[in-house]
């Protein structure tokens, strides 16, 4: 037949793997969106820095362009001046236009220079600003090569241009440090923006954090409550198995007792009556021959099933322990014993009242009964010591013999186990004391004065 | 010949009936009275003192064996003979310590209950003859056992000639008159027995002679 599957619990299920694997892939999504904010924020400073970086650059090459502009304007201003005051030789006018060129590539070459990568804005004006310029350096040229007679007019004409392309220039300049401000500007953007980013990834890790921890700390109390049932269910279960093994030596006891009563007063007293019968019918002489052969017969059938109902009372309970206390029946296991087996048992007494409970008395006899057994049938031993004496408060037994000895930490024995059971319940202590080859001590404890329990065996 | 007056003490009926059937066939015993407890055996006897009285060990109220020490008290010259379903000595021992003369095992008692009833009326003891087979073997087997040397072995030739004399259940008087000694005498020789064979009562006396086969 095939084995039945293991039904898959729906409890581990919801209870355990569930769980787990849930915690598992918050922790991972947690740590991913936390990797990746770390990776955006780094990558979001380094680009405002490098935007950042690359502005301010641009503006400085701008600025200085415009500087260059405006003061190579001005020199070529105090050129032109130069100019009108000296002679107009040919020579001169030459060396002067040469110079002017000169000055006018510079310009133009730092116009350039500005106009590269100049925002739409800038560019607007930068055209108007090269516009003006070139007008300048027409005016400019005129008043050089032209050699009419209107020198003063000329040069006045390319000074006003010249102060316009100032003034242009100065413009220029305003607006690149405005465009400054402004590029500026949209970095703080930038840089807000990432920064919103920054605060909102940040918050949804902290919720999926506080998420986390939250079913955390209810997985793991859940799994301690859990674990904590298990513990108190365990601990009942471990009760619940005392009261029940207390309950089993005490119905054994009442049952032992029952039957070793029942046994002895009906079934044993009818077999001694039958006895004295059959004895009657022999004495009366009325029977003869044969007749007389099978009364004989029944007689000694019938004593021979006295002897056994009065042993197998005797085992179950030996009347002794109630006719007679404690001591006689500890003398008569002795003697039993060593009748059977050949042990040598001494039973020894000392200042023993032997007014102990019924309970105690039987788990004392109870006790040596199945330590003389075992030294008997176990221990080879050869001969043993019973002793019982009191001490305030306390009864001690303690069971010697010279047998082989054991190992009490390997075996234990259900006789060992049911001994300490006894005892135990008792409120009393239970010591084995034992090795290979050097005997076996036992020792019982009882209080005198112990919690009786409801369900004792009544005497 | 005057009738022997006899109190059956038992708790059970059939018992009881058996040995009435056993005792009725002879005609110098008369049965006086029937006890169903410890009790009533005792008030019973402390009316009617009766010669003998045959006691059960395991009855209600009051054992036999506490019924006998307390009936021989009111009664002293009432002879008790113990019916037991135990052989173990122990019961023996109590039995004779409460005053009882003759211990019989209930199972084999009816053919020795005439012979013992005899025995304790004149005064001697009686015990069944499984139980002196038993006393006696244990006696032996202890001896062996332990290696020791035999006590008996310890009196001298008149020590236990006065020491038979006394488990047949003579008094100091009785011995004395016997042996033509003088009872003082008999003591001396009495406590000098008991200490060799470390007893300390009569009844242990008795149980040791039983024990040494030495009275039946």
């Amino acid at each position: 037949m095939d084995a039945l599957p293991l039904p898959s619990s729906p409890f581990d299920w919801g209870r355990r793997i569930g769980p787990r694997a849930a915690l598992v892939v918050g922790f991972t999504v947690l740590l991913v969106i936390m990797a990746v904010l770390a990776l955006d924020s780094v990558r979001a400073l380094r680009e405002i820095e490098d935007t950042s970086a690359q502005i301010r650059h641009e503006d400085l090459v701008r600025e200085r362009a415009l500087r260059k502009i405006r003061s190579t304007v001005y020199e070529s201003g105090n050129l032109l001046h130069e100019y009108s005051l000296g002679d107009p030789r040919q020579d001169s006018r030459k060396s002067y236009g040469a110079q002017l060129n000169d000055m006018r590539e510079h310009v133009n070459d730092a116009l350039e220079n500005c106009l590269r990568g100049a925002p739409a804005n800038l560019q607007d004006h930068l055209g108007k600003l090269a516009a003006e310029l070139d007008s300048y350096w027409i005016a400019a040229q005129h008043t050089i090569t032209d050699e009419s007679r209107n020198q003063a007019h000329l040069h006045r004409e390319a000074l006003a241009q010249r102060t316009a392309v100032l003034t242009i220039a100065t413009e220029v300049s305003n607006i690149n440090e405005l465009e400054l401000q402004v590029a500026e500007l949209d970095i703080s953007k930038v840089y807000a923006r990432s920064s919103h980013r920054l605060q909102d990834f940040s918050a949804l890790a902290i919720g999926i954090g506080f998420l986390l921890a939250a079913s955390t700390i209810v997985y793991v109390s859940r799994l301690e409550r859990h674990a904590e049932e298990k513990y108190h269910e365990s601990v009942r279960h471990g009760r619940e198995l005392k009261e029940l093994s207390r309950r089993l030596v005490d119905a054994q006891e009442q049952e032992r007792h029952a039957i070793s009563r029942d046994l002895h007063d009906h079934v044993g007293q009818s077999l001694a009556a039958l006895l004295m019968d059959a004895q009657s019918l022999v004495d009366s002489n009325t029977i003869s021959g044969p007749d007389r052969a099978t009364v004989e017969k029944i007689k000694a059938l019938a004593e021979e099933c006295a002897e056994e109902v009065r042993n197998m009372a005797l085992l179950l309970r030996p009347s002794m322990l109630d006719d007679l206390g404690l001591v006689a029946a500890l003398e008569w296991q002795g003697r039993e014993v060593s009748r059977r087996s050949g042990l040598i048992v001494d039973v020894v007494v000392d200042d023993f009242a032997d007014n102990l409970s019924d309970e105690q008395k039987t788990c004392i006899y109870r006790v040596v009964q199945e330590a003389l057994h075992n030294s008997a049938k176990h221990a080879n031993a050869r001969r043993v010591r019973v002793s019982v004496r009191e001490v305030p408060n306390h009864v001690i037994l303690s069971i010697e013999d010279d047998g082989i000895g054991f190992d009490p930490s390997r075996r234990r024995g259900m006789g060992i186990l049911g001994m300490h059971e006894r005892a135990t319940r008792l409120e009393g202590e239970f010591v084995v004391d034992s090795s290979p080859g050097r005997g076996t001590r036992l020792r019982v404890d009882l209080p005198l004065t112990p919690t009786v329990h409801p369900g004792g065996v009544s005497p | 010949m005057k009738k022997l007056r006899i109190i059956l003490a038992d708790d059970h009926t059939v018992v009881r009936s058996g040995l009435r059937a056993l005792l009725e066939r002879h005609d110098n015993f008369e049965i006086v009275g029937e006890a169903e407890s410890g009790r009533d055996v005792v008030a019973l006897s402390a009316s009617l003192h009766p010669d003998i009285v045959i006691m059960d060990v395991g009855m209600p109220l009051l054992n036999g064996i506490e019924a006998t020490a307390a009936l021989l008290k009111q009664s002293p010259s009432t002879r008790v003979v113990i019916l037991s379903m135990y052989s173990d000595e122990s019961y023996v021992m109590r039995s004779l310590k409460a005053g009882a003369r003759g211990y019989l095992l209930k199972d084999s008692a009816a053919p020795d209950l005439i012979s013992a009833i005899q025995a304790v009326s004149n005064g001697r003891s009686f015990f069944s003859p499984s139980i002196r087979q038993l006393l006696a073997e244990d006696y032996v087997r202890v001896l062996r056992q332990k290696g020791a040397v035999d006590s008996y072995e310890l009196l001298s030739p008149r020590e236990r000639e006065i020491f038979q004399l006394l488990a047949e259940g003579k008094t100091n008087k009785e011995v004395a008159a016997t042996l033509f000694i003088s009872p003082y005498t008999v003591e001396t020789h009495r406590g000098n027995i008991l200490e060799k064979l470390g007893l300390h009562s009569a009844a242990e006396l008795i149980l040791y002679a039983v024990r040494k086969g030495i009275i039946h």
